[in-house]
């Protein structure tokens, strides 16, 4: 066992499966006490499996660490203060959060529902709320703190059928933002990570969704990677450094982590401008300038098919 | 009358002031028929008032425009249902969605009550969805239309105290990307403007959480000093909504009185690799000289050891 994270506590969400399994099995190899939180639903957020967190904790316990399981759901704030107890109760302190609990439920905008929107921006987005809030509290009394959130390039950059989950996880990238800027000076860092690994999640998406896409010639993220080789334990160890007292000066940026390779990503900055020195434009003028320099030759991620 | 709009039927949500009002006389004083929606509630979202949309139309009007009033919500689906239906009613089609609306409840993440929380994510995130949806259902079928909605640089640089309202504008910028690749192949384009102008909104930034994060040295993000006031926003959403702009798809422009920045797609930066799984010393050998070299703390630890 090595311990780099020896006698701290965390959380991790959605850590019954995948990406989430993975972290909360190595930060237990760095040393931590980890609760494992999962409800053990489906993909699509249907049915619970208790058998989902125990099997992690006990896989935990047999190598030598230290683990405990919980059921709750993030998607309620009585939730997410009764999983920042679980690690209190269990192991008298918090130190790291990490939220990786997520579903999906794709489908073209035009066919999207109520129900589908609100599941995935509850799961994603408020569960990530629920649970930092609470740790948050914990976190500015104890004046210090690692929060790890989850984004994806399917909201950073776009992809077709997935705009519940493009919201919700380009949400989570501005939520963290935030919350390193409230959060910095009591000496808690907020991260995010944008993932790509093969994980059930990815092999959800419907095949008429792919169909859809190819057929229509819009650009997807997912098709430019193979993502078969891409191990979701992989992922783990950035998420522990970030999670160590060694990252305690990297705040509010976004990372993505695939295979081996973590990049970080680049804040929003203009890459053209145009400027009209009165401060407020005509249109006839705004027209011209909009066209030729400002949006001129711009890239289009999906373009008319003539019909 | 100029024209770049002429004989197109736009909603506009959150018209009632500020921004919204005035995209919507922008568009009706280019010949736009304009669904002008708010149900005038206050900036937190309480309360209603009736006569703010009908002030916003009767103004349209004056000038020699066509509009009408719309009072509903946006944050249920049945809302934005009844919003484009509005349209329908009373211009017989739908060519623009600009989705403005929006309310503030700031306050730092470890105070913002599961209330502040929802309300926010309801009217900006929600509310845009629920009628930029039920928009493209129309669009899908006439093979034309624009959606413009409302980010924010809180979400995208990130302010202190808006954890709420940066989350939903922040979503709003990820759902535009997503409708922009759904809908692109029907001749429809979905931007997202990120706005800095002197609004009500902007006022209701408690004073208290402005002195704070002043006397704490918090970063606020983007440029503190807001110039320019709303109606500086209107030109280029209606350049945006016109048919001059069917080339643009997918994007997000920060508009602050006369200037007008495209923002950059996300990128990487800066990258490390490796044959193999990382272990934590490894990163915490190399990290800080490559990656961690000057990355900026928006918020340093005023935690004295």
């Amino acid at each position: 066992m090595v311990d780099t994270l020896t006698d701290k506590v965390a959380i991790v969400t959605g850590a019954g499966r995948g990406i989430g399994k993975g972290v909360a099995m190595q930060m237990a190899a760095e040393g931590a006490k980890v609760v494992v939180v999962d409800p053990g639903v489906n993909v699509d957020g249907s049915g619970t499996d208790s058998s989902v967190a125990a099997q992690v904790a006990d896989e935990i316990k047999a190598a030598g660490g230290v683990a405990v399981q919980s059921m709750e759901s993030v998607v309620t704030m009585d939730g997410g203060e009764k999983i920042v107890q679980t690690a209190v109760d269990n192991f008298g302190r918090l130190d790291i959060v990490v939220t990786c609990a997520g579903i999906l439920r794709d489908r073209m905008i035009f066919n999207m529902t109520e129900q589908e929107w609100d599941d995935v921006i509850a799961v994603h987005l408020k569960g990530t709320f629920t649970v930092v809030k609470n740790a948050c509290i914990l976190f500015r009394q104890q004046r210090s703190g690692r929060i790890i959130t989850f984004t994806s390039e399917s909201g950073l950059m776009g992809n077709s059928g997935q705009a519940n989950y493009g919201a919700a996880k380009s949400g989570i990238a501005g939520f963290t933002k935030v919350v390193a800027r409230d959060m910095g000076r009591y000496g808690v860092t907020a991260n995010a990570i944008a993932p790509r690994a093969s994980t059930r999640m990815i092999s959800d998406i419907p095949d008429s969704a792919a169909e859809i896409r190819a057929r229509s010639g819009v650009e997807t993220l997912t098709e430019d990677f193979d993502l078969t080789n891409l191990d979701p334990d992989h992922i783990a160890p950035f998420i522990c450094y970030l999670a160590s007292d060694f990252a305690d000066t990297v705040n509010g940026q976004t990372f993505l982590v695939y295979g081996d390779t973590i990049s970080l990503m680049s804040q929003p900055r203009p890459q053209r401008s145009i400027y009209e020195p009165s401060g407020h434009w005509d249109l006839e003028v705004l027209s011209p300038m909009a066209r030729d320099v400002l949006t001129k030759d711009i890239n289009n991620p999906a373009p008319p098919i003539s019909q | 009358m100029p024209n770049l709009l002429k004989d197109k039927v736009a909603i506009v949500t959150g018209a009632g002031r500020g921004i919204g009002r005035g995209v919507a006389m922008l568009m009706a004083a280019q010949g736009a028929k304009v669904v002008v929606v708010d149900p005038g509630v206050n900036v937190d979202g309480s309360g209603s008032d009736n006569s703010i949309a009908g002030q916003v139309v009767a103004e349209i009007n004056d000038a020699g425009g066509q509009a009408v009033a719309c009072m509903e919500s946006v944050a249920t689906m049945s809302g934005g249902e009844t919003i484009i239906q509005t349209a329908l009613d009373n211009f017989g089609k739908l060519d623009i969605v600009v989705t403005v609306a929006g309310i503030l409840r700031d306050r730092m993440v470890f105070n913002l009550t599961e209330e502040e929380w929802d309300d926010v994510i309801a009217v900006h995130l929600k509310g845009t969805f629920s009628i930029v949806k039920n928009a493209c259902v129309l669009f899908r079928q006439q093979r034309s239309g624009r959606v413009i909605t409302f980010s924010s640089t809180s979400g995208l640089y990130g302010n202190s105290g808006q954890a709420n309202y940066g989350a939903a504008k922040d979503g709003i910028a990820g759902f535009t990307r997503v409708v922009a690749r759904d809908m692109g192949r029907y001749g429809v384009t979905a931007n997202a403007i990120s706005p800095s102008a002197s609004t009500r909104m902007v006022s209701s930034v408690p004073d208290e959480a402005r002195e704070l994060r002043a006397s704490r040295g918090i970063a606020a993000g983007g440029s503190t000093v807001l110039r320019g006031g709303p109606d500086d926003i209107a030109p280029m959403v209606a350049w945006l909504a016109s048919d001059e702009a069917a080339h643009v798809n997918g994007h997000v422009f920060h508009v602050t009185e006369g200037l007008i920045n495209l923002l950059n797609e996300p990128e990487p930066v800066k990258t490390i690799q490796k044959n193999g799984k990382w272990t934590v010393e490894e990163l915490a050998r190399v990290f800080p000289s490559t990656i961690g070299l000057e990355l900026y703390n928006p918020a340093p630890s005023q935690v004295r050891e």
